[in-house]
């Protein structure tokens, strides 16, 4: 039973309200909660529910998401049969035109059920139930909800999606969300309401708030648990140093950073740099940035690489934080 | 198998008892140290970053975790189609089962191992020390010194030679004499277990040795003062930087701090000699509200909400509210009950600290704190002074 579902991810989310975030990245590949991608929960949720064959639908620029997801060992997606397929097409709109290019992966797939998913959700979630549940009521397009609202990720059989993708151009059906959305459609849809912490990230806001959200114990221990661990590309970081003079509270930090500054309500990701008499305050700090010293970051949101040099001051505002590009350098001058 | 310039075997048997409780249920190299890493993983990632791809891993006590965790060699980069690493257990012939009786007796066991790869040389490793070091640089020396055996030797003080295995060497780094733990040391040039050996001598004498049923079949008691019997070219490869002997608690305690100190030249950080790991996949720490964290350590999935000074902290390890630590060594998802206090010391993984437990300790030594150790100090307010 376990064995017999199809993932498949939808990664063609424009980038949208997710800004600077998403400029050199699909939104699927936007860092998130000190050491993951976007991509890493539902990918996560997939393998931790059984399914061994999943589908990576990307839309360019998709280096950073290869690059990220590799061979798919870190999801043990490095099968002889089945693991980690990454299905580029050159049709951009339209996600079942997407997938009648890639009919092959489909048509050799000997699992009944396929979940259809978006990229960009924050859960963590077993998809086994869902799927007794849809056994059990005799759906043919199950929609996962999560406080009554749709949470665009789906579970059909895989001779529906076939069918789906085959009469597109006669119903007009462009995608599952199309079908599930048309009201006068025949089909037998149900819903199955998702109780834990769930959020679905669109724009620089939901990033903002959600992380934030991260800091709070119970929502933290609703995402991570150690029977259902979320994984990602493993990088060999020594663990975080807090050297002397460094002041950290409220606050999540990942491996390989070195810390002689103040940080509090912050998340901190891999391996970077916050030097001396630096506060950093409100803020998210991506992977290998470095913080120099006599800095003061408040409400920001730094992306990966970029050098703040001594001295510099940043601020944001709780409504919009201001986010600082990948790999820009920030010196005291430009930023007063 | 395709030929391999260089094979090395990593001597990774050995029980190390003087760590107490510590190796009750595992092989010293398994032992855990620095945050994240076992004693292992300096060698094998010395070996993926020297570009030494065939290892044969020698085991023989309590090898469950090590085997496990060596797995098929991926996390150093070590899975090859060619070479990668190889668990060698001591296994049986027709007649006996063989167990390894010392260090040379083990390679012996593996010669076949070695000879499919055909190698010119063989780099002798152990399972017990803390240090990064690059072999291919010892071998180049090894090369062009033209020698037989090139041992690695690092200057310890004076006053410390007498715990060591010496080389007495020229000027010339010609290794004359061996003293194994000598009580009045003429140098202290001490071997650091680390040798690079010509197949072809390694193997005569290994041979030699074997049928020699007077040997304890011991490299540095047996084949080295043959071979410098023999008048071979055994050379000193002299090595300058951080290497240390995690063989007692106090030793292990030590290493960790020496991690916390900027002065020493260990550094976890550099990117270009990465120390790899089985990668635990543990979310980031959190550092509560409450929390003190000063001059430490800590690894990914810790929940900090106490204080922390000067301390390392392993995966998943929990520090209530009010709980202080000083100068300790928190193995892998222990967790320390609110209110306690504990200074200088080691606490097992897993372990449960129950809440306001307080243990001074005003000795010299390290405190290896157990559930053996908790039962003993039920009371819970515990001083452990000078005997």
């Amino acid at each position: 039973m376990k064995k017999s579902m199809l993932g498949v991810i939808d990664a063609t989310m424009l980038p949208g309200e997710m800004g600077e975030l998403a400029i050199h990245r699909s939104p699927a590949a936007i860092p998130f909660a000190g050491r993951y991608r976007l991509i890493d929960f539902v990918l996560s949720n997939m393998v931790n529910s059984g399914i061994q064959s999943v589908a990576i639908f990307p839309r360019s620029p998709y280096r950073s998401l290869m690059d990220h997801l590799g061979s798919g060992k870190d999801w043990d997606l490095n099968r002889k049969r089945d693991g980690l397929f990454f299905l580029p097409s050159p049709t951009k709109e339209g996600q079942f035109n997407r997938m009648s290019e890639h009919l092959d992966y489909f048509n050799r797939s000997d699992q009944k059920y396929v979940v259809v998913s978006n990229c960009t959700t924050v859960a963590n979630m077993d998809f086994a139930p869902v799927l007794d549940r849809f056994i059990k009521q005799n759906c043919d397009i199950l929609e996962i909800t999560h406080k009554g609202e749709p949470t665009y990720i789906y579970l059909l059989s895989l001779e529906l999606l076939l069918d789906l993708i085959e009469q597109r151009n006669e119903t007009g059906y462009e995608s599952v969300q199309s079908v599930v959305e048309d009201a006068s459609s025949s089909l037998t849809k149900c819903q199955y309401e998702f109780e834990g912490f769930l959020k679905r990230i669109k724009t620089v806001d939901d990033y903002y708030q959600t992380s934030m959200q991260l800091l709070e114990k119970e929502k933290w221990s609703e995402l991570f648990n150690e029977f259902q661990p979320i994984y990602t590309k493993v990088k060999d970081e020594p663990p975080t140093n807090y050297l002397a003079g460094s002041h950290v509270t409220n606050a999540m930090i990942a491996n390989g950073c070195v810390i002689s500054g103040e940080v509090n309500h912050s998340i901190v990701f891999r391996a970077v740099n916050i030097g001396k008499n630096s506060i950093v305050k409100n803020s998210i700090i991506m992977q290998k940035s470095k913080i120099g010293e006599d800095c003061t970051l408040e409400y920001v949101i730094i992306d990966k690489d970029v050098s703040v040099e001594n001295g510099a001051v940043l601020r944001g505002t709780p409504e919009q934080p201001l986010v600082i590009k990948k790999g820009s350098v920030e010196s005291a001058v430009t930023s007063s | 198998m395709a030929k391999q310039k260089c094979v090395a075997m990593l001597l990774a048997g050995g029980k190390g008892s003087r760590l107490k409780e510590l190796t009750e249920n595992l092989a010293k190299p398994a032992v855990p140290f620095g945050g994240k890493y076992r004693i292992i993983d300096f060698p094998l990632s010395n070996c993926a970053n020297s570009g030494i791809h065939t290892v044969g891993v020698l085991t023989q006590y309590q090898p469950l975790v090590l085997n496990s965790y060596i797995g098929i060699g991926s996390a150093w980069d070590l899975d090859r189609k060619n070479g990668g690493v190889t668990v060698l257990p001591p296994y049986s012939e027709s007649s006996e089962v063989k167990w390894y009786s010392g260090t040379a007796s083990a390679i012996y066991q593996n010669l076949n191992y070695i000879k499919q790869y055909d190698p010119e040389y063989v780099l002798i490793l152990s399972g017990d020390h803390i240090y990064k070091m690059n072999y291919d640089n010892m071998l180049d020396y090894h090369i062009e010194k033209q020698a037989d055996v090139t041992i690695s030797v690092i200057e310890v003080p004076w006053d410390e030679a007498s715990r060591f295995g010496i080389m007495n060497t020229d000027d010339q780094y010609n290794v004359t004499r061996f003293d194994e733990k000598p009580e009045k040391p003429e140098s202290n040039l001490a071997s650091m277990g680390i040798y690079i050996f010509k197949w072809s001598v390694l193997q005569k004498y290994l041979e030699m040795d074997e049928s020699n049923p007077d040997s304890s079949n011991d490299f540095g008691k047996d084949v080295i003062p043959a071979m410098l019997a023999d008048e071979l070219k055994l050379i000193a490869y002299p090595f300058k930087g951080y290497w240390k002997d995690v063989g007692t608690v106090k030793s292990l305690w030590e290493a960790n701090m020496d991690l916390l100190d900027a002065d020493q030249d260990l550094n976890l950080f550099e990117y270009s000699w990465r120390i790899y790991s089985v990668n635990p996949n543990q979310p980031p720490q959190i550092i509560g509200t409450t929390a003190e964290v000063k001059h430490s350590l800590v690894n990914e999935g810790c929940i900090i909400d106490g204080a922390i000074e000067q301390s390392v902290m392993f995966q998943g390890v929990e520090v209530e509210e009010g709980a202080v630590l000083k100068e300790c060594v928190v193995m892998p998802n222990a967790r320390i009950g609110r209110g306690s206090f504990l200074e200088r010391a080691i606490v097992m993984n897993d372990l449960e600290i129950p809440e306001n437990t307080v243990i001074r300790n005003e000795s010299k030594e390290i405190l290896l704190v157990t559930e053996e150790f908790l039962m003993q100090h039920t009371d819970q307010h515990t001083k452990v002074e000078e005997a």
